[in-house]
């Protein structure tokens, strides 16, 4: 707050001049945050003049510091009804509103605050933070004006000007702002960080108005006299604009920078760029570069590897060989990772596996032999084992797999790669149980290590063991959090929350789920509130350029591929429940799993002790006698922990299209979001939108199945609405149909001619299924049809059986065992298919583990004292 | 794999790598307080210390640093190692190594860091190895109990060469 003028007597804004002085004294104990005093000082003021508009803001405002914000947001508010022309009621109600998250509000109240004081530079700044949040960029433009035209000494303010002319678009206006700013500046240090960054950004404003020439001469004259001291941006950008401007120079100035990091593909791939080579094309010449390069720099793993990606033949089958025997002699456990990516070039995917092979036979250790006299590294042999494991799982041949993985088990019982693998490849193969006993067995070899722990959770959760997978995770977290889950959640772990959502889907928990998939989203709009601070911070740091990344990065957050499944998965949930309203009540009741009902009792608990305190606090002494500041952001409070509210919200379809919303613009190549965009949309008789996506799916697979699936229901839903749906809406709308589904062709013709086209695909058959669905079919005509997959020649994986029964469950077919038990000889492996007796035997021994069959004290949970294997680091 | 400088976008992958890894994490901001290390707080203020080894688009191993802020008059500025871990499966590649020696490089060349200074856990004997004897750091001190579970850290620093 800021300094106020004397009001007039008759004024409601006068105060006595004791009153005055006590007033100020209220500002500034406000600013020290002396809360208790501040508050003291206010009552003080308010016993003689009650209704003074400003005081009562003030008390208000010290009220919300001290948590006692719903009587502070009170008095606030009748602060500005007694004084409505007053900068500091409005300032104190922006202050209000921006804890509350309420950018737009806050903004306002700024902005009427401003009217009464305009040349107030604290309300200025708030306001420029504010607009920027919002990114309102023609606004903060005309504020950062003011403030530089108020301050004009004040260095980041020709800075902030300059980055707002960029943020609006006006960049020759930026680049004239800091040319005038360097104007103003005498004697810059050598070594000074903050005005070498405002000159790499200067130079990138150049670079981005395409005067290269002139951002190079910059960036040269500033390297040489040391005013920027970033040595590789200044190499960076130096490349990256000789290329630009076809200079002599640029070889060079790629090659100094693979010098500089022989580890970093950008920089082979912009030595090759300017060398007019792509790593796709001649591939002779970039091979013979790169084979200099990997002689130049031996330890380097770049070269060598980008050239199993170019060469073809002869050459690879050499050059693959030496890599695989060194990665195999090495040990390295991620080789098979590494060139996995290589497979879709089946000649290579052969080459390699051949390869392979012939390491193993070369290594296999002779038992006629004696051990002493083998020839190679007993370790290579071991590490082929695994990366032919890896190598066949990957393609699904997984008794081949498993049983290499059981050779080098007893080769070496104590590698946990290779029980990772085994889990891996039992997984795939539809054992979720066998998974998750393999994967716990690969974390009892190394119970410090995190990495394994967290597998071994993950494969829990699969397998459906949601509060043993909880057990396993608290052994690295917090132990004063709640439930590890809390602390995994305030740590925003991405991976647990979307594991555990899943898992509760699965389970049939969808209230469970659907509040994992919103502690996601919420983690998303964290990242986005984060970057509030910087506003302000980065460019009194000057560190501007990372400064614009972060905007950009905020601008784009909500593309990160867990917020778009949690945001798809959810959606399904919203439209099904609303579809079927039973499914949501009928899984209401004992939702919650054992663990997570004792975490719950515990945090209830915890919540009341606090409670409890903070009530004894507050009546054995005065309301007053903490300074503890609380800040003025509303905390998070969780008034719905089952999901049970938002389950049985009578908006599931708004909140889906929320979710759904930020994906038109930042995940348009994925047609899963098309899909949920239009089962949302045509709910709410959104047509236009339901025909766009339906547009969007067909550009990017128009024979996916999903789409298919949505094609008919369309045309089904227009010709069975009682009225057709109005101008123009209506008419597009059946137009984007007419497209994909000929008037002429009746949709029934139109799904058997899909499934004709797409007879041997699993998918395509249970599309084909739903679509009938759609249409009326009988349960036996789609019952017919569903065991068609069971023919020999059909193509399909454990994913899409899974989803075929549950779909035939969802029909309450009489054939589902019959399903399953043809399913359950199909995929050998799985245990996906068993009967419930079977299961229940499954799912107690798969909590079993090798190591407690032997281990009589624990339950196969060790505790972590330390954690060997990794580089740990700071609290 | 790709050693490269932490770009703002890659803040999640390495929140997610240490989460996977480490038992010390840390949510994106924290802004308020200074001492809590926090990805987006570090990246913002030193921009070119931090950086990551990428496996096409997934982080697999990152180093998080800082320039330590409250230095004493007359004491020579230094960085400060806050978390560095690689994924298990991405071992044996000498990734921390190159990640430690890029970061170590531009803490010299831009902020004319004399040393770098690290903390790690008493116990943590492969992480003391490659700090020790790969990299050459030397144990300057034992701070008690600096972990949450009470256990001793070892307060390691290396001097750094300036050309």
């Amino acid at each position: 707050m800021s300094k106020k003028a004397v009001a007039p007597k008759e004024s409601n804004r006068y105060l006595s001049s004791k009153e005055s002085t006590l007033f100020k004294e209220l500002l500034s104990l406000y600013e020290a945050k002396q809360l208790k005093k501040g508050l003291k000082t206010a009552d003080q003021i308010l016993k003689k003049h009650p209704e003074h508009g400003e005081t009562l803001c003030m008390k208000g405002l010290v009220l919300v510091h001290m948590g006692r914000r719903e009587e502070g947001v009170e008095l606030v508010r009748k602060g500005i009804r007694m004084d409505l022309t007053s900068h500091i009621v409005w300032h104190v109600f922006g202050l209000i509103q921006k804890g509350e998250k309420k950018y737009e509000d806050a903004l306002k109240s700024y902005t009427q605050a401003l009217r009464f004081d305009k040349d107030n530079m604290n309300l200025l700044r708030d306001v420029a933070q504010l607009q920027t949040q919002l990114r309102v960029y023609d606004g903060l433009v005309e504020t950062r004006h003011t403030l530089l035209r108020l301050r004009p000494t004040a260095r980041q303010n020709w800075i902030a000007l300059a980055v707002a002319y960029h943020l609006s678009g006006h960049l020759a206006e930026a680049k004239k702002v800091l040319a005038e700013y360097e104007k103003t500046l005498k004697n810059v240090p050598h070594y000074d960080v903050e005005h070498s960054e405002t000159l790499l950004y200067h130079v990138r404003v150049l670079e981005e108005l395409e005067q290269h020439s002139e951002a190079l001469a910059l960036l040269d004259v500033s390297a040489k006299d040391r005013t920027i001291v970033d040595k590789t941006a200044i190499m960076e950008i130096r490349a990256r604009l000789l290329l630009k401007l076809k200079s002599d120079e640029a070889e060079h100035a790629w090659k100094v920078l693979v010098e500089h990091n022989p580890e970093c593909y950008d920089y082979y791939k912009g030595y090759m760029l300017n060398q007019g080579l792509s790593l796709d094309e001649n591939p002779a010449e970039a091979l013979a570069i790169l084979h200099e390069f990997s002689i130049q720099f031996p330890k380097a793993n770049v070269p060598r590897r980008l050239s199993l990606s170019l060469a073809s033949g002869e050459e690879f089958q050499t050059l693959a060989q030496a890599y695989l025997l060194s990665g195999l002699t090495k040990g390295i456990p991620s080789l098979f990772v590494d060139v996995k990516s290589l497979y879709t070039d089946t000649t290579k995917l052969k080459s390699l596996q051949d390869i392979a092979e012939s390491i193993r036979k070369d290594t296999t250790p002779d038992p006629s032999v004696a051990s002493s006299s083998v020839s190679t590294e007993p370790t290579t042999y071991l590490w082929v084992l695994y990366f032919l494991a890896q190598h066949y799982s990957y393609l699904s041949e997984y008794l081949k797999a498993l049983e290499l993985l059981e050779l080098a088990i007893a080769h070496t019982p104590t590698l946990p790669e290779l029980y990772t693998c085994k889990a891996r490849t039992l997984k795939r193969a539809g054992d979720f149980f066998g998974a998750s006993r393999a994967m716990e067995d690969a974390r009892l070899l190394d119970g410090q290590d995190r990495f394994l722990n967290t597998k071994s959770a993950k494969y829990r959760m699969r397998a459906g063991f949601i509060d043993e997978a909880s057990a396993l995770l608290g052994l690295f977290t917090k132990k004063d959090a709640p439930s590890p889950g809390a602390d995994l959640e305030e740590m925003q772990s991405l991976f647990y929350l979307l594991e555990e959502g899943d898992a509760h889907r699965r389970a049939g928990r969808l209230n469970l789920a659907l509040k994992k998939y919103a502690a996601v989203q919420r983690v998303f709009d964290d990242y986005e509130d984060d970057q509030y601070d910087f506003h302000g911070y980065s460019l009194r740091k000057f560190t501007i350029n990372i400064y614009l990344n972060v905007l950009n990065w905020e601008d784009h957050l909500r593309s990160h591929p867990s917020y778009i499944k949690a945001a798809i998965a959810a959606s399904r949930i919203f439209v099904n429940v609303f579809d079927n309203p039973k499914i949501a009540s009928g899984n209401i009741d004992g939702g919650a799993t054992d663990a997570e009902k004792k975490a719950k009792k515990k945090a209830k608990k915890a919540q009341k002790e606090k409670e409890d305190a903070a009530k004894k606090a507050a009546s054995a002494t005065a309301p007053t006698s903490t300074n503890e500041d609380k800040g003025l952001d509303v905390p998070y409070k969780d008034d719905d922990p089952d999901g049970i509210k938002l389950l049985s919200s009578p908006e599931l379809l708004e909140l889906a299209a929320k979710l759904l919303q930020p994906l038109t613009t930042l995940a348009q190549s994925n047609i899963e979001v098309w899909i949920a965009i239009y089962d949302v949309a045509i709910r709410r008789d959104k047509h236009l939108q339901a025909a766009q996506a339906l547009t969007h799916a067909r550009t990017l697979d128009p024979e996916y199945p999903d789409l298919h699936v949505r094609v008919v229901h369309a045309r089904h839903f227009v010709s069975t609405l009682p009225e057709p749906i109005p101008s123009p809406s209506g008419p597009v709308f059946i137009e984007t149909i007419q497209k994909m589904l000929p008037e002429e062709v009746s949709p029934e013709t139109f799904n058997s001619q899909y499934l004709q086209n797409h007879s041997t695909s699993g998918k395509a058959i249970l599309a084909t299924a739903q679509a009938s669905c759609a249409l009326g079919a009988s349960l036996q005509e789609m019952e017919d049809l569903i065991f068609t997959v069971l023919r020999d020649e059909v193509q399909l994986d454990i994913k899409t059986a899974l989803e075929i029964s549950s779909f035939l469950k969802e029909l309450k077919s009489s054939r589902l065992d019959e399903l399953h038990q043809a399913f359950d000889v199909r995929f050998t492996v799985s245990t996906a298919f068993k009967t419930s007796d079977e299961l229940t035997k499954l799912r107690e021994w798969a909590l079993t583990t090798k190591a407690n069959d032997s281990k009589s004290s624990d339950n196969g949970v060790d505790a972590p004292v330390e954690n060997e294997a990794e580089l740990g680091k700071d609290a | 794999m790709n050693i490269r400088r932490a770009k703002i976008e890659d803040l999640p992958g390495m929140q997610a790598c240490n989460l996977r890894n480490l038992p010390e994490n840390y949510s994106m901001k924290y802004f308020m307080s200074p001492f809590y290390p926090a990805y987006l707080y570090h990246c913002a203020t030193w921009p070119s210390i931090s950086y990551v080894a990428e496996d096409k688009g997934r982080i697999v191993g990152y180093i998080l640093a800082k320039m330590e802020e409250e230095i004493a008059e007359g004491e020579p500025a230094h960085g400060h190692v806050t978390s560095i871990s690689v994924l298990r499966s991405y071992r044996r590649l000498g990734i921390a190594k190159k990640l430690m020696l890029q970061s170590q490089e531009s803490m010299a060349t831009i902020y004319r860091a004399s040393y770098v200074s690290l903390h790690v856990r008493k116990s943590n004997r492969a992480a003391l190895s490659l700090y020790r004897d790969t990299l050459g750091f030397e144990v300057q001190d034992i701070e008690q109990k600096y972990y949450a579970d009470g256990e001793d850290a070892y307060g390691m620093r290396l001097m750094l060469k300036h050309d």
